[in-house]
């Protein structure tokens, strides 16, 4: 049908002008000169809009005198990531654009979050208003937000956030050195570690390492890893299958098991595993992940 | 004809002042301040209001549903609210749609909201957009529409038709001087005609500058009630008898003048008194607030509303009868010509209209008493919408 049917073509390219009115003005100018951000206060209903408004829509109230400054930091309720491409926008893609509520506002706000890792991007993060350097005569006089403290983001997972299946791992391979500096900072000198020629007669023929040796190869992983950064470790138990000889090169994997809902704790599953496939050990865990 | 479960009235009125810039109040604080307006007029409050009922042009300021956002603006928060847009008549549209919402006991209440801020779109590149994409849209001046200057020149003889377009541009002006919130008030006189025919900048073919109207930014609000609230509010309310819309596609041929039609004003003016039993307009009618974009158009479309076929609009004009105190007194707020915020502009002619029956229009109130009123909105490419008020509450 489309061959028998003219398609016109058009582009329309209307021009606009907004007013943004004496009180959005007065913000505006107030961002510029004086890195001040203000919003208005209805009396009726206490709500403190940001950026600031005339009129509280909900008590149809007058509300552009009673102007109340607030914090240039704030937290960010919620957020999201934009990845294509508008030419309108004010920076390339990708970039975060969140939900921030001032302190001593109502009301959220939107714009940019900068200086963070897009993945590890969460809500709850404090952030300040940076300022742009030049005038830019809209909101983005506030050039972006930037967060407070950048170790949030180094922060391990969240019981909410494990799930059931969630695995981490650490390799090392076990030195002579491990195990002379483990039996120093112990004292267990023990001859089956320490002297060759009497290991060669006892139960493994060779010198072997400590078992906690490995076994605290499972520190890193729940510590740094998985839950990682803020958790404590409430228990951990291990089973010993097979020695570690010196040279061997030792995984330890944990692997989340189940969610204790009342204590908010994980239960890990353990294992130990050396270069040539043999399970040396398996475990449990108890751990208490951070929180939010 | 009227199938009404109960009668409806104007009972306020609220209005910016129109101008060409309002850059001190963005668009929900500019209609926020009709709405206090004619809160204060009627002693109501947004409680009082069950239903808003909102509109202007399409994309005029390139804002999508504005009516969503204006809420911040509009005390509309909970409550029904309504977006209508049907071009240049929206406005009036508005009115009758609150009234429509009234009458079938939907709501005993309404507030209508038009407003514009032209000066934030572009109004010609908006109107332009409304013509026929393939036929219309690049062959078209907008809203200046130059052929009905040259029929009338070539009807009546250029210095008459000339002399009565200029002068129906002066007594609109002298008008607006009596309304403080007229857009533009220019103080002109019946000496200046000659100088003013035939100097102003020519914009299309005989239409200028000084025959054109404004783009203005502001907002009216007119607030509806049922029968029984009507009287409890307002003394002397503005009943609403009748109204008729008629929309339709002019293209090219017959909007340029290659076969004049009928236009949509004559045959909903003839609709309206029919049913009516309106026999003689300009004896029956105290007051007419009529959509006039330009003063060749305002002299042209007297002839269309009053059904003449003669030269009796001229002679109207002449004889200076269209003057507030007049025969027939068009447009005592100055009209379109002088204040065109143009989602509001129809609306503004039901609401002068209605201050005029209600006694409330202030300086430019016409002295004797108004009981009987039309009012007429107009748009697109010939659309028309017309309507009657009362002082008195019709009888069923």
């Amino acid at each position: 049908m489309s061959r028998h049917s003219f398609i016109v073509h058009g582009k329309l390219a209307l021009p606009y002008q907004y007013f943004a009115g004496s009180l959005g003005s007065k913000f505006i100018r107030a961002l510029r000169d004086e890195k001040r951000i203000f919003g208005t206060k209805c009396s009726k209903c206490n709500t403190v809009y940001v950026p600031p408004r005339s009129l509280c829509d909900r008590c149809f109230l007058d509300i552009r005198d009673n102007i109340q400054d607030v914090s240039n930091e704030g937290t960010v309720i919620t957020y999201t990531v934009v990845n294509h491409y508008e030419d309108h926008y004010p920076c390339k893609p990708p970039f975060i654009l969140g939900l921030i509520k001032l302190d001593g506002a109502t009301t959220p706000m939107v714009h940019i979050i900068k200086d963070v890792p897009i993945d590890k991007m969460r809500s709850n993060v404090r952030v300040r208003a940076v300022f742009s350097k030049y005038p830019q005569n809209t909101i983005l006089n506030i050039s972006h937000f930037e967060p407070i403290d950048y170790s949030v983001f180094e922060r391990g997972y969240t019981y909410e956030e494990l799930e059931i299946g969630m695995s981490a791992s650490f390799t090392k391979t076990i030195t002579e050195t491990d195990v002379y500096l483990f039996a120093g900072i112990s004292g267990d000198f023990n001859p089956m570690h320490v002297n060759e020629e009497y290991a060669k007669h006892a139960i493994f023929g060779k010198r072997v390492a400590h078992g906690a040796v490995p076994q605290s190869l499972i520190a890193p992983v729940l510590g740094t890893k998985l839950p990682g950064l803020g958790t404590v470790a409430i228990e951990i138990n291990t089973r010993f299958k097979r020695p570690t000889y010196f040279g061997d090169t030792i995984t330890a994997i944990a692997t989340v098991k189940e969610k204790i809902e009342d204590k908010k704790w994980v239960k890990m599953d353990l294992r130990f595993i050396n270069q040539r496939g043999e399970i040396i050990a398996k475990g449990e865990a108890v751990v208490m992940p951070p929180k939010g | 004809m009227r199938k009404r479960q109960r009668e409806v009235a104007i009972v306020g009125v609220g209005q910016t002042k129109y101008s060409s810039h309002r850059e001190d109040v963005n668009q929900p604080e500019m209609i926020t301040e009709a709405i206090v307006e004619a809160l204060n007029q009627t002693g109501l409050t947004m409680d009082h209001i069950d239903c808003v009922v909102h509109g202007n042009m399409e994309l005029f300021e390139m804002i999508h549903q504005p009516d969503l956002w204006h809420t911040i603006g509009t005390g509309a928060m909970g409550k029904e609210c309504l977006r209508l847009t049907t071009g240049g008549t929206t406005g009036a549209t508005l009115v009758c749609a609150a009234d429509a919402l009234v009458a079938s006991g939907m709501h005993d209440i309404v507030m209508a909201i038009g407003f514009e801020k032209l000066q934030e779109g572009h109004t010609t590149g908006g109107i332009t957009n409304m013509a026929d994409p393939l036929w219309g849209r690049k062959l078209q001046s907008g809203a200046l529409v130059g052929i009905t200057a040259t029929q009338m020149i070539e009807e009546f003889g250029e210095q008459r038709a000339k002399k009565a377009s200029i002068d129906y541009r002066i007594i609109m002006d002298m008008h607006a001087m009596k309304n403080e919130k007229a857009h533009r008030r220019l103080g002109l006189k019946f000496d200046m005609a000659e100088d003013l025919m035939n100097n102003s900048p020519r914009l299309v073919g005989e239409l200028r500058m000084i025959h054109m109207c404004s783009q203005s930014d502001g907002a009216c609000v007119v607030i509806l009630a049922s029968e029984d609230k009507a009287k409890e509010i307002c003394d002397r309310p503005a009943w609403i008898v009748d109204h008729v819309t008629v929309h339709r596609e002019e293209h090219m041929g017959t909007l340029f003048g290659l076969k004049k039609g009928k236009l949509t004003h004559r045959h909903a003016a003839e609709v309206l008194f029919k049913r009516n039993n309106i026999k003689d307009p300009v004896a029956e009618f105290d007051v007419f607030e009529m959509y006039d974009p330009s003063s060749w158009w305002g002299l042209d479309w007297l002839r269309e509303f009053l059904l003449f076929d003669g030269d009796e609009h001229l002679r109207l004009v002449e004889d200076r009868e269209i003057y507030m105190d007049g025969k027939f007194p068009v447009n005592p707020s100055g009209g379109v010509i002088a204040s065109n915020p143009i989602g509001a502009t129809a609306m503004v002619r039901f609401a002068e209209a209605g201050l005029q029956i209600m006694g409330k229009a202030g300086e430019h109130q016409i002295k004797k008493e108004v009981n009987w009123a039309l009012a007429s909105g107009f748009g697109g490419t010939f659309w028309t919408v017309l309507g009657i008020l009362s002082s008195e509450k019709p009888k069923r």
